[in-house]
């Protein structure tokens, strides 16, 4: 359907030069800068101040508070709230939504990118920036959108769905598709400017060399944004671990059963039930930091790699 | 493509279907609720203000994370990426720690418009700092230098040379903190208390519509957020260019 | 005839590349397609290799119709002007990598690889990673890997155009000595005439989406089919209202034969060996008229002389 376009090839063969050039020279600045910034120290220290005074009240002291909140007694508070049955279950199902969903996004998302920059075809742009959209919806309004489509009742597709055995909405294939939705852009944004960035010269000289399709996206495409896609991963499931107002809508929100650890949080807390709503946060928010980290530890590795 | 379609495209549609069912009369009825005007009033006003917050610390964020060093920079670095990464219903409850009853600074934000407005903020931390980070990297200190070479100071330099070429970054990094701003709903949950008229934003709407059945009024509300946020971001995308070619004519 | 290219068109949008191009490239011979850039050279290149696809006109190669054959099947060689490297891969693996793809047994594939290492001798860097080559290093590799599985013809896109002049000449002659050795029919595209020159066989020039003209390079160099093939393959200048090249043209100092052209030197430049000088006629052309210095010297040609211009005999003109 799409046809390829050998004018924007050609230009993007120059592309990883320039590239590594600009990495280089982004090197040499990091001396310079310093220099700059010790031009006028008052100033300098102004903005430093401002800079951590702001991040230390909006998001890390809270952030320990809840650490705190969470180790007040020891372990004990994470213990008891692990052994309640409710948040075994919610914890469990939301790890299984999110596996699925990432790896239904990530299938999806290679396919995208490889579309967005390999091909062109009509409508291409405007699909690039619909691809942004579920960035800007509000959770809600994604579950509500799903409701209207596939529940059981009045969906426009809901009910021949369910006639044919499928429920989606108050089950798990709702949740998964809630959870795609949010977290769909996440893996597209991290492929796609390496995809441009390495260009297909690589590709086209292993079809020259008699290499399938298939066989060219798995022993040159893969290997070169193997980095884009492990950021991606990472970040969609930080992403889907946390998502709350798009599950609450069409998970039906029964304990034990379709209730997610982000729903139970809220649950617990309006029953009181802080130590074990600040239990499960601190096991969300460690998992979510510890995604950043991970990002944040293999980014360098990656970019001295392709130097 | 048919799986895009599935998951996003027909499920948006449909919303939109769903709210002009009823022709103008649901729009009419929906917005003349005065708990739903308040709420998109509330939702609007704050996260403008919040984006105009973010313009300004985004960018002063940025600028210490690129050009200063100091020990621990790195660190500060992956703290902008929490609010992004934590669940929202966690960002709430964390706020809620420091701001809320027991606040250890007797700061008592919760069920106030405050809290509100520290939610948005909070969530939206990360925009524009990552949009203008990376410009900010890829420019030349050489052309400040020059600028200093001929006798400009560092406040004009920096207005003159240094914000022309970041305006479309923040704009662009605005847009999407404003986006986000109007549809948060997780943190706020707990955090503002839902008051109606006073603290209940449009996604807690949507929400007490669709558990009350009321799917049409729901879907009218969610088109009223979704053409906002469309506005916002055609609009601060129509200011950015103005400005930079203003810029560009004068400078 | 190896390559047949027949009624090939292509357009990107409104701009012709190829307009109605027909050649055919000989078997086991070493040819140039030589052109400006932007003349649809490497268009037509990247066509025959089925990188491209033509709009209409049909290609064949060895006999075997291939105008609808995905690249993969055509049994080709490609170098890339910027190499395209398997960067994620040692050197060895990329000349492999061709080999692998064709299942050939691993001690075959060993033995292949290490053979062709040596031809183009890399043997050894064989387990380094591309990044940590230089540009001609790289090319070389890109070479090998092309040429491991035995393709019925090697196609080059500017395969020295990324190289500094010096690596450039020295693989210019390498390549040469290499297709000595090996046979192949090879095509490569470029717009250095001196490079055509030098290295092949055969050259085609192509400009603006047509081939201008065919031949080996002393039927190009000697008869041009117009002016533009005369100005692209060396200096020229105008005498007597035709295209001349500088150093087919006779100088004197006195009148001698008849219809000879009389003019003035209005500049005198020595680079070397040679004297440049500018003549401005008494009908008003300014010709330009390369000698050696002993001539020169011999004229006692300065700025201000009188001078009588001439073409030599068997000179090119158009």
């Amino acid at each position: 359907m799409a046809k390829r376009l050998s004018e924007r090839r050609r230009e993007r063969g120059t592309s990883s030069s320039a590239g590594r050039e600009r990495r280089s020279k982004r090197a040499q600045r990091a001396h310079h800068s310093a220099a700059v910034g010790r031009r006028n120290p008052a100033l300098t220290w102004g903005l430093r101040f401002l800079v951590v005074g702001y991040l230390l009240m909006l998001v890390l002291w809270p952030s320990w508070y809840v650490v705190q909140h969470t180790f007040a007694d020891g372990l004990t508070g994470i213990q008891t709230a692990l052994q309640d049955p409710d948040v075994q279950h919610a914890l469990l199902l939301t790890a299984e939504v999110s596996v699925l969903a990432v790896a239904i996004n990530l299938v999806f998302g290679v396919g995208v990118s490889l579309l967005l920059v390999r091909y062109d075809f009509p409508g291409r742009r405007v699909l690039s920036a619909l691809i942004d959209l579920p960035l800007s919806v509000s959770p809600v309004v994604v579950g509500l959108a799903l409701v209207l489509v596939y529940n059981g009742r009045y969906g426009w597709f809901g009910p021949w769905l369910e006639d044919n055995g499928i429920q989606i909405i108050f089950s798990w294939p709702g949740m998964v598709m809630a959870t795609c939705f949010v977290a769909l852009p996440l893996i597209i944004r991290e492929v796609v400017p390496v995809l441009e960035e390495i260009g297909d010269d690589q590709e086209q000289a292993a079809r020259s060399l008699g290499a399938s399709g298939w066989q060219t996206f798995w022993r040159i495409t893969v290997p070169g944004i193997r980095w884009a896609i492990v950021y991606g991963v990472v970040l969609s499931l930080a992403r889907s671990l946390g998502e709350f107002g798009a599950v609450k809508v069409v998970a039906g929100n029964v304990a034990g059963e379709t209730q997610t650890a982000t729903v139970l949080v809220q649950q617990k807390y309006q029953n009181f039930e802080q130590t074990t709503a600040y239990s499960v946060s601190f096991l969300l928010a460690f998992a979510a930091v510890l995604c950043l980290i991970v990002v944040a530890l293999l980014r360098p590795k990656a970019s001295k790699e392709s130097r | 493509m048919i799986w895009f379609s599935l998951l996003v495209l027909i499920p948006l549609a449909a919303i939109i279907v769903k709210a002009s069912g009823g022709g103008w009369h649901t729009y009419a009825d929906t917005l003349s609720n005065s708990q739903t005007l308040d709420a998109i009033k509330l939702t609007v006003g704050t996260s403008l203000l919040v984006t105009a917050l973010n313009m300004v610390m985004g960018t002063i964020i940025a600028w210490v994370l690129v050009r200063d060093r100091f020990p621990g920079k790195a660190l500060l670095d992956l703290v902008i990426d929490i609010p992004f990464a934590l669940p929202t219903i966690v960002a709430g409850l964390v706020l809620l720690s420091l701001y809320g009853a027991d606040s250890p600074l007797g700061l008592h934000f919760a069920n106030t418009r405050s809290a509100v407005f520290l939610a948005i903020a909070f969530v939206t931390l990360p925009f524009v700092v990552r949009t203008v980070q990376p410009v900010l990297e890829e420019m030349e200190t050489d052309v400040e230098d020059a600028a200093a070479s001929l006798g400009a100071s560092r406040a004009v330099t920096f207005r003159r040379v240094v914000l022309p070429t970041l305006v479309p970054a923040i704009f662009a990094g605005a847009s999407l903190s404003f986006a986000r701003g109007i549809s948060e709903y997780g943190s706020l949950v707990l955090l503002s208390g839902n008051l109606p008229h006073r603290t209940e934003v449009t996604s807690v709407r949507v929400m007490s519509y669709l558990e009350g059945g009321d799917t049409a009024a729901a879907a009218s509300v969610a088109t009223v957020l979704l053409v906002v946020a469309l506005l916002a971001i055609v609009s601060l995308d129509i200011i950015a260019r103005r400005v930079a070619r203003r810029d560009g004519r004068n400078g | 005839m190896s390559i047949e290219v027949k009624n090939v068109n292509k357009r990107f949008g409104d701009f012709v590349a190829l307009d109605d191009v027909s050649v055919s490239l000989p078997t086991g011979q070493l040819t140039a397609l030589l052109g400006p850039s932007g003349g649809g050279k490497s268009t037509l290149l990247r066509i025959i290799a089925g990188l491209d696809s033509a709009d209409s006109g049909s290609i064949s190669i060895e006999g075997t119709e291939a105008t609808h054959l995905p690249p993969q099947k055509r049994n080709i060689g490609f170098v890339f002007q910027h190499y395209a490297a398997f960067k994620h891969m040692s050197v060895a693996k990329n000349v492999a990598f061709g080999l692998e793809i064709r299942k050939k047994p691993k001690p075959e594939i060993e033995r292949k690889v290490n053979e062709l290492l040596d031809l183009v001798h890399l043997s050894q860097f064989a387990n380094r990673l591309p990044a940590q080559l230089s540009g001609g290093q790289r090319q070389r590799m890109a070479l090998a890997r092309a040429l491991a599985v035995e393709p019925t013809v090697l196609l080059l896109d500017e395969p020295f155009g990324a190289l500094d002049a010096k690596v450039r000449k020295e693989l210019r002659d390498w390549l040469r000595r290499l297709h000595d050795e090996v046979h192949v029919t090879t095509v490569f595209v470029t717009h250095d005439q001196e490079e055509a020159l030098e290295v092949a066989d055969e050259i085609v020039v192509i400009n603006q989406g047509r081939v201008e003209q065919v031949g080996t390079p002393d039927q190009l160099y000697d008869a041009p089919a117009n002016d533009f093939v005369m100005s692209f393959l060396g200096d020229v200048t105008t005498l007597g209202g035709e295209l001349i090249r500088p150093h087919d043209i006779e100088v004197d100092v006195t009148p001698g034969e008849p219809g000879a052209i009389e003019g003035s030197v209005s500049r005198v430049l020595r680079i070397g060996f040679e004297v440049r000088l500018t003549v401005l006629t008494d009908v008003g052309e300014v010709v330009t008229v390369e000698l050696t210095r002993t001539n020169a010297r011999r004229l006692g040609i300065a700025e201000g002389s009188r001078v009588y211009l001439n073409a030599v005999l068997g000179a090119t003109r158009v």
